[in-house]
């Protein structure tokens, strides 16, 4: 039996429960050629891969999402969305609420308004304009970092994550959002990116109390560990004292307390 | 109340004894509330599917809610009898197809998000299983699909015939292709050529060393 033979019989092979007769003419096939063999050993490394466990957040999300099937408001949605099926209302509506349409939208306005002022003012200084232009294209963003770290869907809590780590100078507003985010957003990988953003500007007081703060409250061993790392990184004279106090949670994860235990000693 | 519960809770048995497709029958029927024993029972491997095939736990969970949405949206297009899960993961495959179409190419936040997923996925004594994602998603997405669907999904090469829409014979080279490639993959990655590990030092967690989220 030739490896062109063997390819549709391989996977049945894979999977077992085939005839005896034939996988004893596979197995005769895969003992001879070390091609084939390989990837059979291929296939069973996989089994390596562990399953994952999606967070509590995805039940919830989808239990809401039924409550409200049943209530009859989706039905009524549906309804609705029939009836103005004409202008696809819904998926306007979708699309609208893209960043990357709230960002073109507010350059229009920005932009409109810049031409149409300079229009009207035409004696007015326009490097003034232009740095007035900047402050509220800025503010525009932040506002939209700010709404967009509130979605339901951890991914685009995320993207508010990262959009905030575009903007050069940031606003109190938006590192306010991002403590809270810190400490109560519901996912991990949100929590942590937000954290990687926080991290540059531990050296605001502001920051530096809310990551102290974070730390006292934070239930993962992640963001527990990443946490102690980014303040013991920014040796401020209070970090120990919060480290010695979180030492003595006796329900700390085992790898935590080595993590803060060593924290103590880089501070000392 | 104590009423209420009582029956809820016959309801949840008596769910529990019904097949995929009856439950699905309710749904289109109407009976939204069968969906949710649906949902118990495929979500964590609906979640896994998607985590393999994009390496994100965010966009998967997006993903998976979006799969019970169209499942709830387009009930009738259920046909009363037929497999429930190659169903599901034909709308899967669809749903995964929407949101490639709709991300705007400009908005590529994934590299610089990364390394924020790698200790989580990366207990230090798990090098294989990290190696294994990471070959997994160096496979062109054609293959990656196949390949999950037949080593991870549970499902027998007829149903993936039916989900892809092709032959059953055709189904079966592509797994062995796909194996094929995915070993080649691996085995580069193995001698080192994909250095990408950069964690934080120190004691690593290891998965299910006590404490909750």
């Amino acid at each position: 039996m030739t490896c062109e033979e063997i390819t549709g019989l391989l996977a049945d092979y894979l999977k077992g429960g085939m005839a005896a007769e034939e996988s004893a003419r596979v197995r005769e096939h895969i003992e001879q050629c070390a091609a084939c063999r390989e990837d059979v050993a291929m296939w069973q490394k996989l089994e390596a891969v562990p399953d994952e466990k999606p967070s509590a957040e995805l039940s919830s999300r989808f239990n809401t999402m039924l409550e409200s099937y049943q209530q009859g408001r989706w039905e009524k949605a549906q309804l609705a969305r029939e009836h103005g099926k004409f202008l696809d209302l819904k998926a306007l509506v979708t699309w609208a609420r893209t960043p990357a349409f709230s960002v073109a939208w507010a350059a229009v306005l920005v932009i409109g308004a810049f031409f149409a002022g300079r229009y009207l003012d035409r004696d007015h200084n326009s490097t003034e304009q232009l740095t007035q232009l900047r402050q509220e294209l800025r503010n525009t963003q932040q506002l939209m970092v700010v709404s967009m770290l509130r979605q339901q869907s951890a991914s685009e809590r995320l993207q508010g994550v990262s959009y905030s780590r575009r903007e050069g100078d940031v606003d109190p507003k938006v590192l306010d959002a991002l403590l809270h985010t810190l400490r109560y957003d519901s996912s991990v990988d949100v929590r942590l990116a937000a954290l990687d953003v926080l991290s540059r500007y531990g050296n605001r007081p502001e920051v530096h109390q809310g990551l102290v703060e974070a730390l006292q409250g934070q239930q993962s061993p992640l963001v527990q560990l990443s946490l102690i790392d980014v303040l013991v990184e920014q040796h401020s004279s209070g970090t120990a004292d919060e480290l010695k106090q979180l030492e003595t949670n006796p329900k700390l994860d085992p790898s935590v307390r080595k993590r803060v235990q060593w924290g103590i000693q880089q501070l000392s | 109340m104590v009423e209420r519960q009582n029956s809820s809770s016959r309801k949840q048995l008596m769910t529990k004894a019904m097949s995929d497709e009856e439950l699905m029958a309710q749904v289109r029927g109407g009976v939204g509330e069968m969906l949710g024993t649906l949902f118990e029972r495929h979500h964590v491997a609906l979640f896994n599917f998607f985590y393999k095939l994009t390496g994100q736990r965010a966009m998967s969970e997006d993903l998976v809610q979006d799969v019970f949405f169209r499942i709830l949206k387009y009930r009738q297009s259920y046909r009363p009898g037929t497999g429930f899960r190659a169903w599901m993961y034909q709308i899967a495959r669809n749903a995964r197809v929407d949101l490639l179409r709709r991300q705007h190419p400009e908005i590529s936040w994934e590299p610089e998000m990364s390394p924020a997923f790698v200790p989580e996925d990366q207990p230090q004594q798990d090098q294989q299983a990290f190696l294994l994602r990471t070959a997994l998603l160096e496979l062109p997405e054609e293959k990656r699909e196949v390949l999950v669907l037949s080593r991870f999904q549970d499902l027998k090469y007829e149903q993936i015939a039916e989900i892809l829409g092709c032959e059953l014979s055709t189904v079966k080279v592509k797994v062995h292709r796909a194996l094929h490639e995915l070993r080649d993959i691996f085995q580069k990655l193995e001698a080192g050529k994909l250095q990408r590990k950069a964690g934080p030092q120190g004691p690593g967690i290891r998965p299910g060393s006590g404490s909750v989220q």
